[in-house]
């Protein structure tokens, strides 16, 4: 049997095997998926014909892909390098992300529309590899699968937006990202999440960062249902360095988890975690991290923040940070914060002549000043100011 | 028509202890009022109050603003149409500089005044006026691209609410206890400051525990106020009688 039918096969089994996860189980305490039945959901719909879905960001690029429920197009591909559909007989497929757990055993199982995008050795690409998903099957699901090769010391940027054809669309999505960062390579990677208000999203985002090589990633949360975003990065070679830096906003009844790991694995490697999220009316947030310092990885520098800021009474955050180490010289920090948007400083910007909204909007902005100010690409930081600031109501 | 005035004004806490108890005043434009009062005397509940903020009741009175009732009004509207506010005690945006705010703080007013359609002031207008102000206000350059009031010294956020004061061009400013907490050349500078802008189109209501800040900013008007009424009203010689005398005749009265 080809490699590819064989692991969809072991999936598929390891997919069955594995119970839903429940609040009984650590990582899933606080995000209860009683009411999400993934059977539910048709496995191979075809796309809606939906034209203008909105985004974000508005971009320049060097190679542009569409996915949608009925497959992946790949409209424009830079030269010199492999920006195609995902063969699911790749070599690389599955050794960071494979079904060890319910969601990522059923990515494993059922994807079909994938995006490989490898860049050889010494190749820079000035713009980025920009990545559209689109979900537009009602009560459909979309699987995605990403394989990202850095070979040595080249430099690139993907980008990977998700929305929804329409704002209430019910629908499942879950995504796969194997991130290979090869030795003195730097991947910028992006992740911004616009999915409809009722959709069950699921992403499990895996890199492995080699000697010298630096990893700067961002995670924008904006849109779904409830699910979970984790995110692993393996400090592997001696240098190896990686930044995520996460923002997000979610309002009404939605319910965010990220659950992210630093896995430390070689001496004098770096990594630097810091989520910021605002929450309105009666959403909710769960951050989860994890810094794991393995035995020879001495000279560790490790930081990993999560910081909230409630904007209603019955908005709530949990935030559980957590550090395992098992090396003696290294340099662990870690914080984590609630807040609140103060009367007193909304009166002041308002005795100034800003509306109420327009206060509120300041407040937020200067909030998440200090992440935005962390990403490095313009239209990027821009996109995503604008889309946190847009998210208070104009009264 | 006065610029400010208020008629009656009683000012409540939440919990229903009356604070202010009856004010009757009226700010022109050219006109420095000093309202002058020991401390606990309900001065700075007086100025939120005026200013609109939300935690302060008017139980009985009135505030107008040009002739406009705006007793009801939220602060943004009081703000947007014509009152300034120089708060004691500043408080804090971090993430937001000082030049986005003020850009933020000139179009909300804009906005307003042009009905609600957005009035952006432009950019290479707003920064010649924002650095001559702070040039004249002696507020340094760095100051500009920092956080509102986030490590600020005292000093400095006594500095940048008169520069916010100067970029916005109030009808009439209401300052609160200005000089708290200033040294004296601070002192004599955001005196200066609040001496230029008083004229033709602003007046002025200077409150104050001392009279020190009354050297500099001459007052027309006098008010002593004392357990939340004006007990007593005069030219600047009054200003000069308090700070021989202080409070203790008129707190006397009040036990007796």
């Amino acid at each position: 049997m080809p490699r590819a039918r064989l692991a969809n096969a072991a999936a598929a089994a390891a997919y069955e095997a594995l119970p839903l996860p429940t609040t009984r189980d650590e990582a899933w305490r606080f995000t209860d998926l009683k009411d999400f039945d993934p059977s539910s959901f048709g496995t191979r719909p075809a796309a809606a014909a939906v034209t203008n879905v909105p985004q974000l960001l508005d971009l320049d690029v060097a190679g542009l892909a569409t996915v949608t429920e009925s497959g992946i197009t790949v409209d424009r591909a830079p030269e010199g390098v492999v920006f195609e559909p995902l063969s699911p007989d790749h070599q690389r497929l599955y050794e960071l992300v494979g079904w060890n757990e319910k969601f990522a055993a059923h990515n494993a199982a059922v994807w079909e529309h994938g995006l490989l995008v490898h860049v050889p050795k010494g190749h820079v690409l000035r713009q980025p590899l920009y990545v559209r998903l689109h979900n537009s099957a009602e009560n459909g699901s979309l699987f995605f699968r990403l394989l990202v090769i850095a070979e040595e010391e080249s430099r690139f940027t993907v980008i990977e937006e998700y929305a929804s054809a329409r704002p209430d669309l019910p629908a499942y999505t879950n995504a796969v990202a194997e991130l290979y960062v090869e030795q003195a390579a730097k991947l910028e990677y992006v992740s911004i999440q616009n999915l409809s208000r009722e959709t069950w999203h699921f992403g499990t985002h895996h890199a492995r960062v080699e000697r010298d090589a630096e990893l700067d990633w961002v995670a924008g949360g904006f849109g779904s249902k409830r699910g979970k975003i984790r995110i692993q990065n393996d400090l592997n070679g001696p240098g190896a360095t990686s930044r995520v830096t996460g923002a997000y906003f979610a309002d009404g009844s939605q319910h965010l988890d990220y659950d992210t790991f630093q896995e430390h694995i070689a001496p004098s490697t770096e990594s630097d975690f810091a989520f910021k999220g605002a929450l309105r009316e009666t959403a909710r947030a769960v951050w989860r991290g994890m810094i794991r310092v393995e035995p020879d990885a001495q000279k560790t520098n490790a930081y990993q923040e999560n910081r909230n800021l409630l904007l209603s009474p019955d908005a709530h955050a949990d935030s559980i940070p957590g550090l395992e180490i098992m090396a003696n010289d290294v340099r662990c920090t870690h914080g984590a914060t609630l807040g609140r948007v103060d009367e007193e400083q909304l009166f002041y910007l308002m005795s100034r002549g800003l509306t109420r909204s327009e206060a509120e909007r300041l407040i937020v902005r200067g909030f998440f000043q200090d992440v935005l100010d962390r990403i490095e690409l313009e239209p990027v930081r821009e996109a995503l100011g604008a889309a946190l600031e847009a998210r208070i109501p104009q009264t | 028509m006065a610029l400010l005035e208020l008629k009656n004004l009683h000012v409540a806490l939440e919990d229903g202890t009356e604070i202010v108890k009856g004010v009757d005043l009226r700010v022109d434009t050219n006109e420095v009022h000093a309202i002058m009062g020991p401390n606990g005397s309900g001065k700075s509940t007086l100025a939120y109050a005026i200013a609109g903020h939300p935690a302060y009741e008017i139980t009985e009175g009135q505030i107008l603003l040009d002739g406009a009732d705006v007793t009801e009004a939220g602060a943004d509207e009081r703000a947007q149409q014509g009152l300034f506010l120089a708060f004691q005690y500043p408080y804090a945006i971090p993430g937001v500089t000082v030049t986005s705010f003020l850009r933020s703080a000139i179009n909300a007013i804009r906005k307003a005044r042009a009905g609600g359609v957005d009035d952006p002031v432009p950019v290479p207008e707003f920064r010649t006026e924002l650095f001559a102000q702070m040039e004249r206000l002696k507020v340094s350059r760095e100051l500009a691209s920092r956080y509102l009031n986030d490590g600020f010294s005292g000093g400095e956020k006594k500095r940048v609410e008169i520069l916010q004061m100067a970029m916005l061009k109030p009808r009439v400013a209401v300052l609160d206890e200005t000089d708290s907490g200033l040294d004296i050349d601070a002192l004599k500078i955001v005196a200066g400051g609040v001496k230029e802008l008083v004229g033709p189109s602003m007046g002025a209501l200077v409150i104050t525990h001392y009279q020190r800040i009354l050297n500099y900013i001459q007052p027309n008007f006098v008010h002593v106020f004392v357990d939340g009424q004006i007990v007593e009203e005069g030219g600047p010689e009054l200003a000069q009688e308090l700070e021989k005398s202080g409070y203790a005749k008129w707190e006397k009265e009040k036990v007796a």
